[in-house]
């Protein structure tokens, strides 16, 4: 089998270009736009799912939409990662709330995950984006750092979150938010 | 460090657009805050910004390649389908089969005119796709036409073996019957000339090696049922090759 290039290795710019020719129904363009991204969506997908054939369906009806919809992208709005990305996320969430439950981790066995992710196969820059994220979360308390991974990899609600953690849902919004302010802060100050 | 970050530096519809983007909302919120995301442009920024952040954490994530023959499953849901009809000079079944291979391969100068009209068909990383074939017979065994199915290209291509001229003013109709359910239209076809047609896609998804295609002859535009009513000139089951 031959290996795919890196996804890494080709830019924002390419990538918006080939939705662009999708977006007028240049199936080519489309497969190389698969190609390029197709890891990282299934990763992304697999990881809120946890099981391998669900996240190969979400994986299949993520590429039709974002083919159907390849014309309403803006790239002066978003980037084509972070917005087929966004799609991936928002399907696999939906999946998983109407199965109605997920072989899920409490947060203590999550912050033992934590302590391994990024893994030996992803290596973060410090000096970018998502090197400075880790670094403004590696900075918060572990509790409240796992929160918004909890909320953005499982998809689980404040309310939900709350009555897991056995904390007032006012108190672990307060957790999510601040956290979220010191990651924004990480990114523009680079920290 | 800076200083201590204060809730009050952002505005509620900030703090809304960072729940929402994060996916912490419960589902009436969520909907609310879906409906404004249509309608509000400055809260839609708001929620691109923050997912633009929050987009780092996916970097965290591994990336895993998906299972090699994903892309055929969303080739077969998104590709348009064309029937194109390639004309061949009387010739016989063996010689349609013969081209059939030759698209599979993409060598012979007549599948190159075939490939044109069906759009260049995306690179298999999973080696050649699997046409599926159907010689299409009258009740006398005499061949009226090749069908070809490919699931990786989405398209079926039919090749005329005789012409025939007695079928002015009606609509010869293409139908697959897969095992006991009812014949299943996939539309009204042109067997005279080198038109192309499209099929929707959802039609031809699970066609399968062992399904007969048949076509009989209706009125203008096809079966007025949705179930053959005319002549049925021609049937035959898709092999694979």
């Amino acid at each position: 089998m031959t290996k795919r290039s890196p996804q890494a290795s080709m830019g924002a710019a390419e990538l918006s270009a080939l939705l662009a020719k999708a977006a007028d129904g240049d199936e080519v363009s489309f497969r190389a736009f698969y190609d390029r991204t197709s890891a990282k969506l299934f990763g992304i997908i697999l990881r809120i799912l946890i099981e391998r054939s669900e996240a190969e369906d979400v994986l299949q009806e993520v590429y039709v939409t974002v083919w159907r919809k390849a014309a309403e992208f803006d790239a002066d709005r978003a980037s084509p990662v972070t917005w087929v990305a966004t799609i991936a996320r928002n399907r696999a969430i939906d999946r998983l709330r109407a199965r109605g439950s997920r072989p899920s981790a409490p947060l203590d066995e999550a912050m033992d995950v934590r302590d391994e992710s990024p893994g030996a196969d992803v290596i973060i820059d410090t000096a970018s984006d998502a090197g400075r994220v880790h670094a403004a979360l590696a900075q918060l308390e572990p509790r409240h750092a796992d929160a918004i991974r909890s909320c953005y990899f499982e998809g689980i609600t404040y309310e939900a979150l709350a009555a897991r953690e056995g904390v007032p849902i006012g108190t672990l919004k307060s957790w999510v938010r601040r956290g979220m302010m010191r990651m924004r802060q990480g990114l523009e100050t680079g920290v | 460090m800076t200083g201590e970050i204060s809730m009050e530096d952002f505005s509620t519809d900030e703090t809304l657009a960072m729940d929402f983007a994060l996916g912490a909302l419960c589902r009436d919120e969520r909907r609310a805050a879906e409906l404004r995301l249509r309608s509000d442009p400055a809260f839609r920024a708001m929620v691109e910004a923050w997912r633009a952040d929050l987009s780092s954490l996916d970097d965290e994530t591994p990336a895993t390649e998906p299972p090699e023959d994903l892309w055929a499953n969303i080739a077969a849901e998104i590709l348009p389908i064309k029937v194109v009809i390639v004309p061949t000079k009387r010739r016989g079944l063996w010689n349609s089969l013969s081209l059939w291979r030759g698209l599979a391969l993409g060598s012979a100068a007549a599948a190159a005119i075939a490939i044109a009209q069906i759009g260049s068909p995306p690179a298999s990383p999973a080696g050649p796709p699997q046409l599926l074939v159907a010689a299409l017979a009258g009740a006398d065994g005499r061949p009226l036409l090749s069908a070809a199915y490919d699931p990786l290209r989405g398209s079926v291509v039919l090749t005329p073996a005789t012409q025939r001229d007695d079928i002015a003013g009606k609509s010869p109709q293409l139908w697959v019957i897969e095992g006991k359910n009812p014949p299943r239209s996939l539309g009204v076809i042109d067997i005279q000339g080198p038109n192309a047609h499209a099929i929707s896609s959802k039609q031809l998804i699970g066609l399968q090696a062992g399904a007969t295609l048949a076509i009989s002859i209706e009125p203008l535009g096809g079966s007025p049922t949705g179930l053959p009513t005319g002549p049925v000139v021609a049937t035959g089951k898709l092999t694979a090759i």
